[in-house]
């Protein structure tokens, strides 16, 4: 079978290739703190609830996070968008065609999403008819949001793989193809499942911090909690992300071990800050978060250098042609800073008002 | 014909399209302008001291955000899922002619959300006037959104100058972008008070309920009295050939906009006669027939919107089947197999006209027609001699205005016929293979 990529849009990039990758990959690193909170916050928020009957502590915790998880959904999808945007404007050619083959599934995301948001606002509002059955859709949402992880991996790891594309259409136009043949797929999805209990764990540490003053006892205990589970993901994490780098081909693995510097640097960089996120995270969350998120941010660059090399010359961004619109991206620039000074505003505001008023009708 | 076609059996991409857009609309719209009701009846109740109506609000903004922010938010990105698997070229296009367009929509989107969060969890924390400036923000920003997004979405239809020019600027403000911002705009006013008919008409307080049913019928009778003057600004500013298909050049199309016009009197007739008229006897029930007739009525209409636009998916740049304008020419020359590289023409199939024939159908033809369901090819050419079939492809364009020329060539439409032919006359099984 041949290799067959579609051909780049005649209309070209509206940017440089470089202007549009930044974009891409800062975006995306925004979109996955946000997921990461999601996915880890929605099976921390099952397990939670579940067991709320027998222990006060998990009673709380569950209340306290169903009210977060609503929001970390909507900033998820939110923040989604824009990387969805960038890539389709720079790797189309491969976006379109892997996720035509998996249409079906691809296009199950929508419904699988749709029911998991509903869920998370269920368990948030509990109506008296919910009852005990609260757990019970938390573990749906929850799984249904690990269930839309893996469908992305998929999707992303196809979108990398030209060489698989024709013999898949040859053998099916119905949609319903998967990439279970793919080494990297499933420590890939583990990679950013075990990454999502780990920033979860920061978040509930956080999530702690707030309740200090008005309930101490609970917020030692979820703080110890949560570190549990950023230290126990993290340690995970060296193994997962050990078998990850082992099964990438021969090619595209060397380059991390020496024969591409910077890219070696990048990735083992990472790898560092983990490492001294573990060894601040007992006496600063605050401070192992900044770690995490230089760490994230790494591993973003290093996700996207692995699509460069997987993709080669079958879909080089440098070589697509450019036919810059530089007006429209100023003024996408200033409204990006009006809007992002419009947030702040309404963010400070709210959290100014941080007692609730006895009544807004005065 | 650049990227792998997504067969979907009986339905056809289009309808699945439909229907995410279609429900999508009808809760989109109704975002903006419960934005807009929000606000102003918040202002309205704390300027008449009205506790009951402020509590009432706040019940409402629950139904908002369960609506808005989950379905709203979700089916939109569905849209963009839906088309890109379904058209990925035309979907290519917009992207890439509209990218800071889209950017910018991403901006006001993520405005509109906060704000949205801040004024829902913000009804007991905030400061009455805060509060309502959070209210006035998310109203612009999910109105700019819409500026946004109907531009791109208007020069689907009217690509005005741009196929000459390629200005970004002439593609957003092509020539029905106004109008139709007037018409959505209206929408919106129109399903805010659609769907605060139906929070009012649960209220359990007689009084309250009365005032709201009464105040929301008014939304709706404003709303519905703006859209046919907008719509028929509209109209005059669509190219003329999309004119005539709704004006009896297609019959179902007409049809259909026959009934986009019926349903939104009905819409209007039922809120005057019903809640605003008799705002007491108003019920549930009744305020769920109303929101029915506004479905269908945004459903009718958005399926002629999207049917004047045939053939092209994007005006004179785009056929709807993906090819483009511009390369008919080369089409015609190397035929569609020899464009369409996801056809996967083997040597076996230039032997086998039949299987030729299928994947020229693919790639011509099956973004509009399925093979047994919806727009099916089979029934449409039931009982057609092969001569006929032949003479019908050949002029394609000027027998049916609302379809592309054939794009193919000559060897390429033969086969067609031949696969046509075979579907209501079954080849015999004993029939040797070439």
């Amino acid at each position: 079978m041949p290799v067959v990529v579609p051909p780049p849009d005649p209309a070209g990039l509206p940017a440089p290739a470089w202007l549009l990758q930044i974009l891409l990959v800062f975006t995306f690193i925004l979109h996955v703190l946000a997921m990461n909170l999601l996915l880890g916050g929605s099976v921390v928020l099952a397990l939670s609830t579940w067991r709320a009957k027998h222990s006060e502590f998990c009673a709380k915790l569950s209340q306290r996070l169903s009210r977060a998880l609503p929001v970390a959904m909507s900033l998820t999808i939110t923040l989604g968008i824009a990387p969805l945007l960038f890539v389709q404007v720079l790797y189309g050619q491969a976006f379109y065609t892997a996720s035509v083959l998996m249409a079906w599934f691809w296009l199950s995301v929508i419904l699988l999403v749709l029911l998991a948001y509903y869920g998370l606002y269920l368990v948030q509002f509990r109506p008296e008819w919910l009852g005990a059955k609260a757990g019970v859709v938390a573990w749906i949402s929850a799984l249904f949001i690990l269930a839309v992880g893996l469908l992305f991996t998929h999707n992303a790891t196809l979108s990398i793989s030209p060489a698989k594309w024709a013999e898949m259409y040859a053998a099916s136009a119905s949609g319903l193809h998967l990439n279970w043949s793919e080494p990297t797929l499933i420590p890939r999805y583990l990679h950013f499942v075990v990454a999502a209990f780990a920033v979860t764990g920061l978040g509930l540490m956080l999530l702690a911090t707030g309740y200090r003053k008005t309930d101490a006892e609970w917020s030692a205990e979820a703080t110890r909690y949560g570190l549990r589970w950023f230290v126990g993901a993290t340690v995970l994490q060296f193994a997962v992300g050990l078998w990850f780098l082992v099964k990438l081909p021969q090619g595209v693995m060397m380059n991390f071990l020496g024969m591409n510097m910077v890219d070696t640097v990048v990735l083992w960089a990472g790898v560092v800050l983990a490492v001294l996120a573990l060894l601040v995270a007992q006496r600063s969350a605050i401070g192992a978060t900044v770690l995490v998120a230089l760490t994230i941010t790494l591993m973003a660059v290093t996700r996207h250098r692995v699509r460069q090399m997987f993709l080669g010359e079958h879909l080089n961004v440098n070589t697509l042609p450019v036919n810059p619109q530089w007006a429209m991206f100023v003024i996408f620039a200033v409204l990006l800073v009006i809007g992002l000074a419009v947030v702040g505003w309404m963010v400070w505001q709210f959290f100014k008002a941080s007692q609730p008023q006895q009544s807004t009708t005065a | 014909m650049e990227y792998p076609f997504w067969d979907i059996p009986l339905v056809g991409g289009g309808m699945l399209i439909g229907i995410i857009a279609i429900l999508h609309v009808f809760v989109s719209h109704f975002a903006i302008g419960a934005g807009l009701f929000l606000v102003l009846t918040e202002r309205k109740a704390r300027r008449e001291g009205d506790t009951a109506l402020l509590d009432y609000l706040k019940r409402h903004s629950t139904f908002f955000i369960l609506v808005v922010l989950v379905f709203g938010a979700v089916s939109g990105v569905g849209i963009w899922w839906a088309i890109g698997l379904v058209h990925p070229t035309a979907t290519s296009a917009l992207i890439h002619i509209f990218v800071w367009a889209w950017a910018i929509e991403w901006v006001f989107f993520v405005i509109e959300l906060l704000a949205a969060f801040i004024y829902y969890y913000g009804w007991n924390r905030l400061d009455a006037r805060t509060h309502e400036t959070i209210g006035w923000i998310y109203f612009a920003g999910a109105w700019l959104s819409l500026f946004m997004i109907n531009g791109i979405l208007t020069f689907m239809l009217s690509t005005g100058k741009w196929p000459e020019t390629r200005s970004i600027v002439d593609a957003f403000f092509n020539p029905t972008m106004l109008p139709s911002l007037v018409v959505r705009t209206a929408v919106t006013i129109a399903l805010a008070g659609l769907y605060a008919l139906i929070t009012a008409s649960a209220e359990a307080d007689e009084s309250l309920r009365e005032k709201v049913v009464k105040y929301a019928s008014k939304w709706v009778l404003v709303g519905m009295t703006i859209i046919p003057i907008g719509g028929i600004w509209y109209i005059s500013r669509i190219p003329d050939q999309a004119r005539e298909i709704s004006m009896g050049g297609a019959p179902v199309v007409t049809l259909f906009a026959a009934a986009s016009i019926i349903f939104s009197a009905f819409v209007f007739l039922a809120t005057l006669l019903g809640p605003f008229l008799f705002p007491r006897r108003f019920h549930v029930t009744f305020a769920f027939v109303i929101v029915a007739l506004g479905l269908i009525t945004t459903g009718v209409t958005e399926w002629v919107r999207e049917a004047v636009r045939k053939p092209y998916i994007i005006y004179n740049y785009m056929y709807s089947n993906a090819i483009r304008a511009e390369d008919t020419q080369k089409v015609w020359e190397q035929g569609v197999l020899g464009s369409a590289k996801w056809a996967l023409l083997t040597e076996e199939d230039k032997r086998n006209p039949l299987a030729m024939g299928e994947k020229v159908f693919r790639f011509s033809c099956q973004s509009c027609h399925t093979v047994n369901g919806f727009n099916g090819i089979k029934f449409a050419v039931k009982g057609w001699e092969k001569d006929f079939l032949d003479m019908q492809i050949q002029k394609l364009d000027q027998l049916k205005g609302y379809m592309p020329p054939f794009l193919g060539n000559e060897e390429e439409r033969k086969a067609l016929v031949e696969w046509l032919y075979s579907l209501n006359n079954p080849p015999q099984q004993t029939a040797a293979r070439p």
